[in-house]
């Protein structure tokens, strides 16, 4: 760590640690192009999450960075600039790709613009809107600033961008999209395969995808927003709209972040609990991505065996917390209430049913010649392009990128278990078509080691009435069915955070579509989106 | 020319041993719930959080003081805690549950209120047929007309009498 | 005695001995077409119902369950539903091509329908080249479906309708080529010439080529009435319903029952050139079993097999994914032709010197 500090720091000599945190490195706004790009040459490839802050005298972007070849290791560059009203920052998406959409965020939300983007668009509300909702002074009365006209398709067509001229000048630049004469058609909002409320805007030469143009926020809640103002056992319940699939592991790192902030030990029978509802969850939502994968390729029977055998489990979470897509389990301190008396047969019935269903599955889909022969060589990623797309979870894995936040920065019981990070090397559609049934396996035996060994005790830890988060910022990561979910909080001391925000896999999931199916078919961007398994209201908050 | 023709056969075997999958399951027994018709043997869950209900007992007695912890706590304002002052026989004034209202139209079922609620009044049963006809007729009001807290000293009588008459029967 | 040969014989008799000869053949004619329309209906209705509880069971579901016992009126609320339903006018495409499209296909539908036999001497259409005349108006279909797709002036519609343009054309091929096996077996186009052909055993235990043939047309023959796995243009999960999107009301409803009655029809010529049509199983030589099979009408026997196939039809869309474009046409062009042509050469040889 010493090491990169001195290296960055001989880079630019504005860059200083801050003494509160061992990783946080703030950098003055010139030279943060040169700090990334020597970072970046040093082999931290991997940005985790970009997200802006607004502190009233200035704007502040907080950048999570980790190398790819060594994930443990965790930077946190910060930047910030004090001109409020017009913020203008240099942008990294040149040097690290994810960086794309994650400053198309903070355009939207603080109003940041990031010199020499090439797409400066709003990234989750429309073109038209006034304001910037994150900033604190941001007007939220009901119904200004949202503008009533309707708002024609053509806005979204115009790019612009900032850049300097030779005088250093700013200037602005609009570009088109698309070409007149290209036939572009339009996948969504509303289309069976977008799993969601997801608008793809595609370009085509007959048949073969040339571009796509993904657009987001037509489920925007604005969870970000709503969550500055609400104590932080109420914001928990947010936490499971994001990616409603794998509603738990988002809770976990919510509940996770604020008690390693208040230093709260939570009992050893309540992470037992917590992994065990983990690792089901994750196969609930892993057979729900198998299932939909298939149905996009044809075969609806596939679909509904998943959707059967998933019914299980939620029938497992309906008995202990009460609630199936909802949970509803976890809190500060532990989990809400004891588990079922039942609880523990039905899972343990549950594994060998399971794992029986997974062999007719192989038969039935991995098996037959015509799935096989659409997803094979079909959909690549390299690992570089993963890794440079932030594409972590499953997908990154399958494109033999060593990504799994379990093994990384073990929490709750994964430490105690013994278990394989699935791992293959293709990086196309069947590498990640059967590394979600393979990890399901996985995920298997680390519950048929844990169920037995569930310690008794307390799961609920003793947690003050009135949560409160003792001032500083602080970043915690799991992962969650589609990758690394990460959450990130700032507070000043009070029973409601000052900012917080949320790292999404699915979002990068969706930045890897215009490369990954770049020359494919129409039938393979649908596959493709299927293998990807992304998840649209994780996106767009 | 082999190759076309072991892939050609191999393949066939594959697509039959789909074929053979799904005749598996076609005479399994079938998973569909006939949800009105099997209202009565359905799966039911006794954590189920369903809809939020007033732990009333036989006298028409609730246990809510009226605090209003619940709706603070409620992250969509889905409750509301109305309540009046009245004065006792022995001329004090006292602060008591007026109405109690749920908006189940806007509740999360995050549990938060029954959680916070120091009195157990409030709870959760497993009704989950909720569909009316009008959004006003989702706001419930919990507490029924006429039912009043139930008397502090009450409380503590109730479950001595309790292993008391287990003891008779055991006796017997 | 449960023959319907015999009931029609005798309305013709009571008609001439009542009518002049010109009344009697347009009262005929008239009740022929009125007789195949309710055919065509019931036969769709059956075959809607028989999918969706067929597919359900596939699926470990029950299917409709409310309408009738067992959902048994099921098709019948469907209809008048869809009758019901409003059709919705488009503002920019075609009208005439729009609704032109639907009448080919329903009409190359109805035709095909025409040239099977129900049962012993009950045919609509049937004449020397009836083979031809099947493959001829069963591609009426495919300009049908490329109009829907054009005229709806609607960007899944045309890639549905082109996708359907590759399919159709090119999997008419194969299926022609292997019914055209059948033909050198037989000796004859004519349909009912090729059934009185199998009145001692089918045409499938006559020849081992025959098996090939069959398998072919089946799969060719799936693929033309655009069911999974070689749904493409429609493909529902990709281009939402492909080229019927703008079709509403009882417009799709008629797409959909063309579809249906297809593959009842598909099914009904693969009954009639290779299971026999209405010729009852017949084993040389066991003559007590003949006489046992005979006393099954003839109907029931082609009603039989053609469900049978049906149902082997369904089993195949409702356990696998679906082709892609260029799987799909390296499967005919690749595999499906090549084995067809060299199956007919063979059969040749076959009957030439067997």
């Amino acid at each position: 760590m010493e090491k990169t500090l001195k290296m960055i720091q001989s880079v630019s000599s504005s860059c200083t640690k801050i003494e509160a945190a061992d990783v946080m490195v703030s950098v003055d706004k010139k030279d943060l192009h040169k700090v990334c790009e020597a970072l970046y040459k040093d082999g931290w490839d991997y940005l985790i999450n970009l997200n802006a802050i607004d502190n009233v005298e200035n704007i502040e972007i907080v950048y999570h960075i980790s190398k790819s070849a060594d994930m443990e290791k965790f930077l946190v560059l910060k930047t910030n600039t004090t001109d409020v009203e017009n913020p203008i920052i240099e942008t990294v998406s040149d040097i690290w790709k994810s960086a794309n959409l994650y400053e198309r965020e903070a355009y939207d939300f603080f109003g940041v613009r990031f010199l020499n983007h090439p797409d400066m668009r709003r990234l989750f509300l429309r073109p038209d809107w006034v304001g910037y909702p994150l900033r604190k002074n941001y007007d939220n009365t009901p119904n200004e600033g949202i503008p009533s006209k309707v708002h024609d398709m053509d806005a979204c067509e115009d790019v612009p961008s900032i850049t300097l001229d030779r005088h250093g000048e700013i200037v602005e630049n609009h570009t088109k999209l698309f070409g007149r004469n290209e036939y572009v058609v339009n996948f969504g909002p509303q289309h069976p395969s977008t799993h969601g409320v997801l608008h793809l805007r595609v370009s085509l030469d007959g048949e073969m995808i040339k571009k796509i143009d993904p657009n987001f926020g037509y489920i925007h809640r604005g969870i970000e927003k709503m969550m500055e103002s609400m104590t932080y056992p109420q914001m928990l319940y947010l936490t499971e709209r994001f990616d409603y699939l794998c509603g738990s592991m988002n809770r976990h790192a919510l509940c996770m972040c604020v008690e390693k902030a208040m230093g709260i030990e939570i009992p050893k029978r309540a992470e037992y609990i917590r992994t065990i509802f983990d690792e089901l969850n994750r196969i609930a939502s892993h057979l729900l991505g198998w299932a939909c994968m298939c149905n996009d390729m044809g075969s609806i029977t596939a679909f509904i065996y998943g959707m059967r055998d998933r019914e299980k489990i939620m029938d497992i979470f309906q008995e202990t917390a009460g609630g199936r897509l909802m949970v509803n389990y976890y809190v500060i301190g532990g989990v809400a209430q004891d588990i079922h008396p039942n609880f523990v047969n039905r899972v343990k019935e549950f594994i060998p049913y399971l794992r029986k269903m997974i062999k007719e599955y192989h038969t039935l889909f991995t098996g037959n010649p015509i799935a096989r022969g659409r997803m094979i060589n079909c959909g690549f990623l390299k690992k570089e392009d993963a890794v440079a797309l932030g594409m972590s979870g499953p997908n990154g894995r399958a494109s033999g990128w060593h990504c799994d936040v379990r093994k990384i920065a073990p929490y709750a019981a994964y430490s105690e278990v013994d278990f394989k990070e699935i791992i293959h090397d293709g990086g196309d559609t069947i590498d990640r078509y059967m590394i979600r049934l393979e990890e399901i396996e996985e995920s298997l035996k680390i519950i048929e080691q844990l169920i037995d060994k569930i310690p008794e005790g307390d799961f609920r830890a003793k947690v003050p009435a009135i949560v409160k988060v003792p001032e500083g910022e602080y970043y915690q990561r799991v992962e969650n069915a589609r990758g690394d979910f990460g959450v990130y909080l700032k507070s000043t001391g009070d029973k409601s955070p000052y900012r917080i925000h949320f790292r999404s896999p699915s979002l990068v999931a969706v930045s890897g579509l215009d490369p990954i199916c770049k020359d494919t078919k129409i039938a393979d961007l649908i596959m493709i989106g299927g293998s990807l398994d992304y998840v649209i209201p994780c996106i767009d908050r | 020319m082999v190759k076309y023709i072991k892939d050609l056969f191999s393949g066939i075997y594959a697509l039959l041993q789909g074929m053979v999958i799904t005749n598996r399951n076609f005479w399994r027994p079938k998973v569909t719930e006939q949800y009105p018709e099997d209202r009565q043997t359905a799966r039911q869950f006794e954590r189920f959080r369903g809809e939020l209900v007033f732990d009333i007992n036989d006298n028409n007695e609730h246990k809510c003081i009226g605090c209003g912890l619940c709706a603070r706590n409620c992250p969509n304002q889905s409750l509301e805690v109305i309540t009046k002052s009245v004065t006792t026989e022995d001329g004090k004034t006292k602060k008591v549950l007026d109405k109690f209202l749920y908006d189940l139209g806007s509740c999360t079922f995050c549990s938060l209120c029954t959680q916070s609620c120091a009195q157990k009044a409030i709870k959760w049963t497993n009704n989950f047929e909720h569909a009316v006809y009008n959004r006003s007729a989702l706001v419930k009001q919990l507490n029924p007309e006429g039912s009043k807290v139930v008397e502090r000293k009450a409380a503590p009588v109730a479950p001595k009498q309790a292993p008391a008459t287990e003891q008779n029967e055991n006796q017997q | 005695m449960l023959e319907v040969g015999g009931i029609l014989s005798w309305i013709h008799e009571a008609l001439s001995s009542a009518c002049p000869e010109w009344l009697t053949l347009l009262i005929e004619y008239v009740l022929i077409g009125v007789g195949f329309l309710a055919l065509y209906a019931l036969i769709a209705l059956i075959l809607i119902l028989l999918e969706r509880k067929i597919c359900a069971y596939y699926q470990c579901r029950l299917g409709p369950m409310r309408a009738g016992f067992w959902g048994l009126l099921q098709p019948l609320a469907d209809m008048f539903k869809i009758l019901m339903k409003e059709i919705i006018p488009l503002l920019k495409n075609d009208k005439f091509l729009f609704f032109t499209a639907l009448f080919l296909v329903i009409m190359g539908s109805l035709c095909t329908f025409g040239a099977l036999e129900f049962s012993k001497d009950l045919i609509g259409i049937d004449f020397n080249v009836g083979v031809f005349y099947v493959l001829a108006v069963s591609s009426l279909g495919v300009l049908g479906i490329l109009l829907a797709g054009w005229s709806s002036n609607n960007k899944y519609t045309m890639i549905g309708a082109m996708r359907a343009g590759a399919q159709l054309v090119s999997y008419e091929l194969s299926s022609g080529l292997s019914l055209l096996a059948i033909v050198i077996l037989g000796g004859t186009m004519q349909l009912s010439g090729l059934i009185e052909a199998q009145s001692e055993t089918w045409f499938l235990f006559q020849s081992p080529f025959t098996w090939i043939a069959m398998i072919i047309y089946l799969i060719a023959g799936h693929a033309e009435t655009n069911r999974g796995p070689f749904d493409l243009p429609e493909a529902e999960s990709e281009l939402t319903a492909g080229y019927h999107i703008e079709y509403s009301g009882i417009t799709f409803g008629l797409f959909y029952v063309g579809e249906y009655v297809n593959m009842f029809t598909i099914a009904g010529i693969g009954t009639m050139v290779f299971l026999g049509g209405w010729q009852p199983l017949h084993i040389p030589g066991a003559d007590a079993f003949n006489e046992v099979m005979n006393m099954i009408p003839t109907w029931l026997w082609f009603f039989a097999k053609a469900f049978a196939l049906v149902m082997l039809s369904l089993w195949v869309r409702w356990s696998f994914p679906r082709l892609r474009i260029d799987q799909l046409l390296h499967l005919e062009w690749k595999i499906l032709m090549p084995i067809s042509l060299l199956n007919m050469l063979l059969m040749a040889l076959w009957v030439a010197y067997f």
